[in-house]
């Protein structure tokens, strides 16, 4: 009986917790279907190119002859592939900076976008464009350094006597976005006038222009702080249920906050610096993943990353897309889709 | 064991615990009561280095709680606090897995391990949860989630536990239940615990010591059959109360004397 | 008599004697007085035109934004073109506000309508539809005979240019309004009708809208014999380089990158013709060379 009671025992666990073999099986089946369904993106287009030619193109990363044109094939791999792959290390960024904010403030609603996180990166961008033009890389530092002052002043700005509520810190949110966007406003006027509908523009969200370096750093920090912050998912995973409780079970709250917060925040620089502000990707990703996954951020964070890199690739084609020749800036797409589908979670409950 | 050394604590200029001292040997269980405001729970946080003494020490094992890293406080004192946030879908085995959190080694990846597995599935029957296990935490009733923060309490395997209020929301059975689990744990597992709560009849009945405070102060530390008089309870409370013995165990026996009463 | 809420100090204007029923170019009735004495403009285009008509000393208010001729800057400013301040303008009591299409100030109008202001608004999308807003100012104005001379010189200079590239064969050109994110002229902006009369095809000429974002592989795939760039006027240095998913363009290849004084190109105006000269000697050098 005893016996029959630790043989079955773990599998009728299995459904009540996640495992390292169930993460590991559901992270791969999400990547195997990001690069399929980034290979079909590539494939379309305000261009038509040769399906086969394409596809074989990919295959060999360009080396291979497959019967494109020298057009054709900087179309696919000069222009589509790198917008693509931006689209995926954009969005995977914000949701998994999404899925962290929201376990570590305990609260489903904190958004970069919402919290004015976003809106810190692109004054840092912005400022950069105006004084240090010149200078490629103060672009990403300075909207990672946005980011973080942006980051820590909702969070101070959210702590009451009773510690952060819910409630505060989203007004805190609201109070810091509305506060940077009139620091934006401010500066555009400032700017010069032919400069100012490029940048509103940006700010909406932008994936086609960006360089080679600034696509690296996306990628490189995409996958690096996701990293960072799935390794410390286990801790997420108390201060999610309290900040307390978490502490009295042996989580270095502090130490991890600050982990956290860098991270997070370099995602969002990184991702905002190359493609301005695109709204609600953190905060729907990161709910449908926790609805169809469970609470665990060991999962959620990765897979939240490889769902919001699905997320906008899939925007992004519907934006360069739809009335090709012209083009929609993605922000509008994922907003779009975005904000109806939260509307719909939060009247579910 | 968990030693506390002439504590003050204070929030801002107010005094919330006045020089408190508190012994916890292995094995024992202490009561700790008084009136609401009395500084019951700020004491309790402390022990576990949750609050900053102004001045006093805890003692943890020999070295003071300040001097070790969280995790290994984790190992060696155990909280059950304020219910869990249920704002994110988490299961009661999850749940109660956390307190397997200190435990985790770098081999595992930060996983729990089958024994931790294991430890939880104790705690669960001995919580009487088993059968709720796989269940999202905010479909519990009020009773079964108490149980469930009680449950990864004890998945720690903390020497000293520390709870605050655990039977407040639990109906007769369930609240002799939990006292009879940690009281258990002090005898067979030589635990010590500190139960912070208003119910002196339980305290009386489970407790080896009790400490009752006033306005952050000591009125009373010692055995129930010392601490609860009806002398230091009127201090304690202003009320009066009638105290006689309990027909079947002995221990003391608390009965406020309401007003409607004093008439007959 | 009790003056009611809105009152405005001024007496209305006399009826009908003095005023004159005019259709503007939104086709929007309006009356103006048989002589406009106070008048201000809320586009650069416009403050050229009434500069080259000789209507200039009677302009009282312009934009920020109108830096040509050197006599517009010393104007009361009265905001820029999309955010120009209701108040100034009242203040200066003007009897007529010219109003570009471009600057969108629906709700705008409607304020200064309250205000027995007229609006006038100005809608070219071609060169002659810019000749047109000449000739329908100088009439607004009473310059008709100055007029007349700007517009002969301006039409012949026209035509000078389109003589002179008509042999030629059609350049594919694409026109750069900025990079990141790249932007075009469309169907409905005038510059693609400056391309096509200076000898040129614009890859986005079919495309609907004025200034539509553009997708660099449709750009890239047209293969622009020529690229654009308006720069180097209110643009300062801003798009001076041509963006980078199209390096590899035959333009880029054959050294075919132009730029364009932006002032030339984008403010429909007397200067329009300059912008149409520069354009056809940049994409047909050699019908300018004999």
């Amino acid at each position: 009986m005893t016996a029959m009671e630790k043989v079955q025992s773990p599998d009728h666990l299995e459904g009540a917790r996640v495992t390292l073999r169930k993460t590991i099986i559901v992270c791969l089946l999400l990547l195997t279907g990001l690069l399929v369904l980034m290979v079909l993106m590539s494939l379309l287009g305000s261009e038509k190119l040769p399906v086969g030619g394409s596809i074989c193109a990919i295959g060999t990363f360009g080396r291979g002859d497959c019967g494109l044109t020298s057009d054709q094939s900087l179309i696919l791999l000069n222009i589509r592939w790198p917008r693509i792959l931006l689209a995926a290390s954009v969005g995977a960024s914000l949701a998994a900076a999404g899925a962290s904010y929201q376990a570590l403030l305990r609260n489903p609603l904190a958004e970069p976008y919402l919290l004015g996180i976003s809106n810190g990166a692109a004054v840092g961008t912005m400022l950069a464009l105006v004084f240090l033009g010149a200078f490629e890389w103060a672009r990403p530092l300075l909207a990672f350094s946005g980011a973080l002052l942006a980051t820590l002043l909702v969070y101070r700005l959210a702590q009451g006597r009773a510690g952060a509520t819910p409630e505060r810190l989203i007004l805190a949110g609201v109070i810091v976005t509305t506060f940077l966007s009139s620091v934006i406003v401010f500066v555009t006027t400032l700017m010069d006038a032919t400069r100012i509908r490029s940048f509103t523009f940006w700010l909406l969200g932008d994936l086609s222009g960006t360089t080679n370096e600034l696509l690296v750093i996306g990628i490189v920090v995409a996958v690096g702080c996701t990293t960072v912050l799935a390794a410390k998912a286990r801790s997420l995973n108390l201060l999610m249920l309290g900040e307390r409780d978490a502490f009295d079970l042996g989580v270095e709250v502090s130490r991890v906050r600050l982990i956290v917060f860098v991270a997070a925040s370099l995602l969002v620089g990184s991702s905002v610096a190359s493609s301005g502000s695109v709204g609600y990707v953190g905060l729907v990703v990161p709910h449908l993943v926790r609805l169809s996954l469970g609470g665990d951020n060991r999962l959620i964070v990765p897979a939240a990353a490889v769902c919001g890199a699905v997320f906008v690739v899939a925007a992004d084609s519907i934006a360069r897309t739809v009335i090709a020749p012209r083009e929609l800036p993605v922000g509008a797409i994922t907003a779009l889709i975005g904000a109806p589908l939260f509307i719909y979670l939060l009247k579910r409950g | 064991m968990l030693e506390a050394r002439n504590i003050t604590v204070k929030y801002g200029s107010r005094m919330a615990v006045s020089n408190v001292s508190l012994r916890l040997n292995p094995g024992e269980l202490t009561a700790i009561v008084g009136p609401n405001g009395a500084g019951k729970s700020t004491m309790l946080r402390t022990l576990n280095g949750g609050l900053r003494a102004s001045s006093g020490q805890i003692i943890l094992d020999g070295m003071p709680v300040h001097n070790y890293p969280r995790r290994r406080v984790a190992r060696r004192i155990a909280v059950v606090a304020q219910e869990a946030d249920m704002r994110f879908p988490v299961t009661v085995l999850e749940f109660v897995l956390g307190g397997r959190f200190a435990w985790a080694g770098n081999s595992a990846w930060g996983w729990e391990t089958a024994a931790d597995l294991e430890c939880a599935q104790r705690v669960l029957r001995e919580t009487d949860l088993e059968k709720v296990s796989a269940r999202l935490l905010s479909e519990l009733s009020g009773g079964e989630r108490q149980r469930a923060v009680l449950a990864r309490a004890l998945a720690t395997e903390a020497a000293n536990l520390l709870l605050d209020e655990p039977t407040a929301n639990l109906d007769l059975a369930h609240q002799a239940t939990i006292l009879a689990l940690v009281r258990g744990r002090c005898d067979a597992d030589r635990a010590s615990a500190v139960v912070v709560t208003h119910d002196m009849n339980l305290a009386s009945e489970f407790a080896d010591h009790i400490l009752l405070m006033k306005e952050g102060a000591t009125l009373a530390y010692g055995s129930p059959e010392d601490v609860l008089t009806p002398q230091l309870l009127e201090r304690a409370f202003a009320i009066q109360v009638l105290v006689d013995a309990h027909p079947i165990s002995g221990v003391p026996r608390i009965t406020p004397v309401h007003r409607a009463l004093g008439r007959l | 008599m009790v003056c009611v809420a809105g009152c405005s100090p001024r007496e209305p204007q006399p009826a009908n004697a003095q005023l004159r029923q005019i259709t503007d170019e939104a086709g929007r009735a309006i009356s103006v007085p048989l002589r406009i004495d106070r008048f201000v403009s809320l586009a650069p285009n416009l403050t050229e035109i009434v500069y080259a008509i000789g209507a200039g000393e009677r302009l009282v208010g312009n934009t920020t934004y109108c830096d040509y001729p050197a006599e517009a800057r010393q104007v009361e400013k009265v905001g820029d073109t999309l955010h120009p301040s209701i108040e100034r303008i009242i203040a200066l009591r003007p009897q007529v506000v010219l109003v570009s299409t471009a600057s969108q100030l629906e709700a705008f109008t409607k304020q200064l309508n309250d205000q027995r202001i007229a609006v006038y608004v100005t809608d070219p999308h071609d060169l002659e539809g810019v000749f047109r807003s000449i000739a329908n100012l100088g009439e607004l104005l009473n310059q008709t005979s100055a007029t007349q001379t700007l517009l002969i010189d301006l039409r012949s200079r026209s035509s000078a240019v389109e003589n002179a590239v008509k042999s030629a064969t059609p350049v594919t050109v694409f026109y750069q309004v900025s990079a990141r994110p790249l932007y075009t002229a469309g169907r409905d902006s005038f510059v693609t009708d400056l391309i096509k009369r200076a000898g040129g095809k614009s890859v986005s000429a079919e495309v609907p809208g004025a200034w539509p974002r553009y997708s660099a592989e449709s750009a890239l795939a047209a293969r622009p014999e020529a690229i654009i760039l308006p720069t180097g006027g209110s643009m300062g240095d801003a798009n001076s380089t041509v963006d980078e998913h199209l390096k590899n363009s035959p333009a880029v290849i054959n050294r075919r990158v132009y730029k364009i004084n932006d002032d030339h190109l984008s403010r429909p105006g007397p200067r329009s013709v300059a912008g149409l000269e520069a354009l056809a000697r940049a994409l047909h050098p050699e019908s300018f060379n004999q």
